[in-house]
């Protein structure tokens, strides 16, 4: 299984990969600070992912430059095989009720979960993925 | 002496017009209109126009038409209908859709226009006021919103972040990888901290009264520099400030020393760590009660479709996590208590120069 995080807090994409790493060893973790080089990495190396899982993507709200609704709308242009394979969980320590509304508009998003990750959250994500196994 | 109240008035009989600027055009200052589209592009023109009389019966369209129009397009001048005819329907008419505030019979008497002007000009005066708090409310009420929102993300984020922390760290047994993490740690405490105090230097800024005195920009950066010093040497950058003041310049050190700190701090921090030679500089020219400032860096540069923005509260036109989106709003707003102007100039990769400029008070 694999997950990409993007996070503009360089704390925050080091818990999140401790606590995925002390799960399961054997996930494969790539963090990104900055959105549009996630979106770039996703384009090139998704389509030749040959995992039976989809690729979780924790996805931060709140980033300068590209922040994560924008960063859901460029995905969302991206090949439907693309969108497929990946994901989309929104990893935020928003409680503001008019982005929670939003984050939902978009179709691509699967989940939202609340700042910070923690051991429980990370196992039901990993549960919820395994169960939507790529055909 | 202050400006003379501005008043228009539209009746189409030009002999009317006439008789009335020539009685009141002392005291006032008049202008006329013999048909309403004159009367709608005289108060296009002009703004601030306090008050507004309109004979009743005019050809097309009525007084109380007319109002009820400018009610919605210039409903800042005070309304007053001028009226041969007393029956009531026109009266309540005037009242009710043309939201007059007098009604004076022709043929007037020169003292009932002067105390109709005078009542309307009060009226308008404290409308305006009430206007203007308004606006400054609705800022306020914008800036809370924006706070609020703020609050989530950059005081909630930092503490998020280190809870989840102080969770893994009971997994942890790796010494170096501890240290790492505290490491990160440290740097959101940091970051958390900053905003706290740029939050602080924000309410004062918009609270506090300005303390003019005296001001020796030698001896303000003999009190700044030591902190920039060290950054300097310890980020390899090479720091020359150079100083020509001749004269006295009055201002308040408080939001200057605010300036230079939030400009400076920029200067260090966004600077290009790739690059071989690494500069800050700072001019500063007083010259005919003007301090022009120049605080230049060789760093990363701002994007050209970024810089309209930079001021803006909580904008970030970088993805380093380092800045907290006060900065520049809080110089901008130093800026505008002191009367100074700032302008910006940068070159991706190559670096920055904001130009300040601060008249002596």
């Amino acid at each position: 299984m694999s997950f990409i995080i993007v996070d503009d807090s360089e704390l925050d994409c080091f818990i999140a990969k401790k606590i995925i790493g002390h799960t399961d060893r054997s996930i494969h973790v790539d963090t990104f600070q900055i959105a549009s080089e996630a979106l770039d990495f996703i384009k090139t190396e998704i389509p030749a992912r040959t995992d039976e899982n989809k690729t979780v993507l924790l996805l931060d709200l709140q980033m300068p430059l590209m922040n994560g609704f924008q960063f859901v709308e460029e995905f969302e242009k991206m090949p439907s095989d693309i969108q497929q394979k990946v994901l989309v969980v929104i990893l935020s320590s928003t409680r503001n009720s008019n982005d929670i509304l939003r984050i939902f508009t978009y179709k691509s998003v699967h989940s939202l979960m609340e700042k910070p990750l923690t051991n429980e959250k990370l196992i039901t994500l990993i549960r919820q993925a395994s169960a939507n196994p790529l055909a | 002496m202050p400006d003379k109240i501005k008043i228009l008035y539209i009746d189409d009989e030009p002999d009317n017009l006439v008789g009335f600027k020539a009685s009141l055009r002392l005291q006032y200052h008049i202008f006329t209109a013999v048909n309403i589209p004159q009367a709608l592009s005289v108060l296009d023109n002009h703004p601030d126009i306090a008050v507004v009389f309109c004979d009743q019966r005019m050809p097309g369209k009525t007084g109380v038409e007319f109002f009820e129009e400018i009610r919605i397009s210039h409903p800042k001048p005070v309304r007053i209908l001028l009226t041969a005819y007393t029956d009531v329907e026109s009266i309540i008419n005037a009242i009710n859709r043309g939201n007059i505030f007098r009604y004076v019979r022709k043929p007037w008497l020169e003292t009932d226009i002067i105390s109709a002007i005078d009542e309307a000009h009060k009226f308008y005066l404290a409308n305006s006021a009430l206007n203007t708090k308004n606006e400054e409310l609705q800022r306020a009420y914008n800036e809370l919103n924006k706070f609020a929102y703020s609050v989530s993300h950059d005081i909630r984020g930092p503490l998020s972040g280190i809870l989840g922390a102080i969770n893994i760290a009971r997994e942890i047994d790796d010494v170096e990888e501890m240290r790492e993490m505290l490491f990160l740690m440290e740097k959101s405490l940091k970051k958390l901290d900053t905003y706290i105090l740029s939050m602080h230097d924000y309410y004062s800024l918009q609270r506090g009264e300005l303390k003019i005195g005296e001001v020796d920009f030698l001896a303000l950066f003999d009190e700044l520099r030591p902190l920039y010093d060290v950054l300097a040497k310890t980020n390899h950058v090479d720091f020359k400030v150079d100083i020509q003041q001749e004269e006295i310049f009055r201002s308040d050190a408080v939001p200057l020393k605010l300036i230079f700190n939030n400009l400076l701090s920029n200067a260090f921090k966004y600077q290009d760590k790739k690059r071989a030679h690494k500069a800050v500089t700072v001019e500063i020219v007083v010259k005919k009660s003007i301090a022009t400032i120049n605080i230049s860096d060789t760093g990363i540069g701002i994007l050209g479709t970024h810089i309209g923005e930079i001021f803006n509260l909580f904008y970030r036109a970088n993805s380093q996590e380092v800045g907290s989106g006060f900065g520049l709003y809080n110089v901008k707003t130093a800026l505008l208590k002191l009367n100074g102007q700032i302008e910006v100039n940068s070159v991706m990769n190559q670096g920055t120069t904001f130009k300040v400029t601060i008249p002596s008070i």
